[in-house]
């Protein structure tokens, strides 16, 4: 065992500790998705109806965000939001211990706001899927365009949707791993810390390899069945 | 019932309407003829308000509007008192039979579940679809479809259905069912403005029928009148291209 290629004993200690990064890597994909799929939702709108000054916005922030490493938007918002944010409060006199805030609260943000974009084009792609005449049958039967969306566009949307958001999601988490990059407590800065005392950075990399492809399979297997009852009324065959 | 007076409409440089005239009486039947292009469809849009007119006016009953700057208020109330039933039928997917009927009884009209969902099963009767109130569109034929499009529009109770086009889209061994249930609408007293090309629907239901062209309405006047007695060239020459061999006016 000891002369062996692999430490099987520290392998299975770290996949432990690999695994206890999970909830930190969770939570920050639920969260940055709560925030980004309204967010995302919202823009893809105004990109469809082509609404005059924040259609433009958004493909600049789209654009952006598709053109950078995730990598590099870690690095330059980490950097960047705390020298706002202190210029701000300092403006207005509040008193935050700006610089003492949980990487946490970065991770969300930076994260929500690399999915947001993601999601416009998922969303704008899905919403042209949906016919022109479904809005006017449901306005010519009196429903204003709010319920005309909540009840008819919206679900229909989603259904064509599905296969890209769960590719978001899924990307989404596994980004969360450069996560690293600013210390947050997730799966890979778990097991390569762990990995740190003794070198042990094969077995480390096989833990976090393993850890996030059961993720990634479990999340994928979520959608499709979540997908499965969405498109209930396609499924049938036609009569 | 409904008056519309002076509608006009452009789409960029194209006028589409100019100046479109109409009034349809309680209970009666008016049938608009006219080539592809004459602007049917828009009229019938900018009615209810799926197209903004330029200019124009409704009266529905006691409503007045103004087909150019209504307010949103004054849409609702007009789609509220009105129906239309589409070419290419334009069901809610993502619902079924019954849920397309009840839905704008449910959100648009406000009116309770278990009530709505009877009016929707009455109206699915009434166009012979008891045994599909739980199919999805995608499980229903192209007749079938509109049967459930026209019970969505009859369950409305609504002063009067925008038809445009109904069968067109349909195979022909369907377009029979339709009009049966169309006819049979009509009996009973239905307020209905009918888009066709079916000259026979025209001939035994419409009270009125219109002959419009390039955005205009040509000539207007009972079956007999349209049909045997047409006073203008333009119209002539339309009847005689859809109704090859029927027509020889000579007068
Ligand atoms: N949204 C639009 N934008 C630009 N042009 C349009 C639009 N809708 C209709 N048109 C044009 O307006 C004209 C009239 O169209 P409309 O659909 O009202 O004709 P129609 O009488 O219903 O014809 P058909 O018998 O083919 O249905 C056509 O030339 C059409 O190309
Ligand atoms: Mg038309």
């Amino acid at each position: 065992m000891n002369s062996s290629f692999i430490n099987m004993e520290f392998l299975i200690d770290t996949f432990f500790v690999a695994l206890s990064g999970v909830p930190i890597a969770l939570l920050v994909t639920v969260v940055a998705l709560a925030i980004a799929l309204p967010i995302g939702f919202f823009l893809a709108l105004t990109r469809i109806n082509e609404i005059p000054i924040l259609n433009g916005f958004t493909k600049v922030y789209v654009s952006f965000v598709r053109g950078t490493p995730i990598i590099i938007q870690i690095f330059v918002l980490y950097s960047i939001l705390p020298l706002v944010l202190a210029s701000i409060f300092e403006r207005y006199n509040i008193d935050f211990p700006i610089y003492e805030v949980n990487t946490l609260w970065y991770a969300f943000i930076i994260f929500s706001f690399n999915t947001a974009a993601i999601l416009v084009e998922v969303f704008r792609s899905a919403l042209k899927t949906v016919n022109a005449g479904q809005l006017e049958a449901a306005y010519s039967v009196g429903l204003t365009t709010a319920q005309a969306y909540r009840r008819i566009i919206i679900p229909q949307m989603l259904v064509s949707a599905m296969p890209n958001l769960c590719t978001a999601t899924i990307n989404l988490i596994k980004a969360t791993s450069l996560g690293y990059a600013i210390s947050l407590q997730e799966i890979t800065l778990k097991a390569k810390v762990a990995a740190n005392v003794g070198y042990n950075y094969l077995e480390a990399y096989i833990d976090i390899f393993i850890v996030y492809l059961i993720l990634c399979i479990t999340v994928e297997y979520l959608f499709k069945v979540f997908e499965k009852r969405l498109s209930r009324y396609k499924a049938v065959a036609t009569a | 019932m409904l008056e519309i007076q002076n509608v006009h409409k452009s789409f960029g440089k194209n006028e589409i309407l100019k100046g479109v005239d109409l009034s349809v009486d309680k209970g009666d039947v008016v049938v608009i003829l006219g080539p592809s292009g004459s602007g049917k469809t828009t009229l019938l849009r900018c009615i209810n308000f799926l197209e903004r007119a330029d200019q124009g006016t409704a009266t529905l009953g006691d409503l007045k509007v103004d087909l150019h700057s209504a307010s949103k208020k004054e849409v609702l109330a007009v789609r509220q008192r009105s129906a239309f039933v589409f070419q290419n039928y334009n069901l809610f997917n993502n619902k079924t039979a019954i849920e397309n009927v009840a839905e704008g009884l449910i959100i648009g009209r406000k009116i309770p579940k278990e009530e709505a969902y009877k009016i929707a099963r009455e109206a699915l009767d009434k166009v012979g679809l008891s045994e599909k109130y739980d199919s999805y569109p995608s499980q229903l034929s192209g007749g079938q479809q509109q049967r459930v499009g026209i019970a969505r529009a009859v369950a409305l109770n609504p002063d009067v259905i925008l038809f445009d086009e109904p069968t067109s889209a349909l195979d022909p061994e369907l377009v029979g069912e339709v009009l049966e249930v169309m006819k049979e609408i009509a009996r009973e007293g239905t307020t209905m403005i009918v888009v066709t090309h079916e000259m026979q629907f025209a001939k035994d239901v419409a009270k009125k029928v219109i002959f419009m062209d390039g955005g205009n309405i040509v000539e207007e006047g009972t079956p007999h009148e349209i049909f045997v007695t047409p006073k203008e060239e333009r119209t002539r020459r339309f009847l005689r291209r859809v109704l090859p061999g029927e027509y020889d006016f000579e007068i």
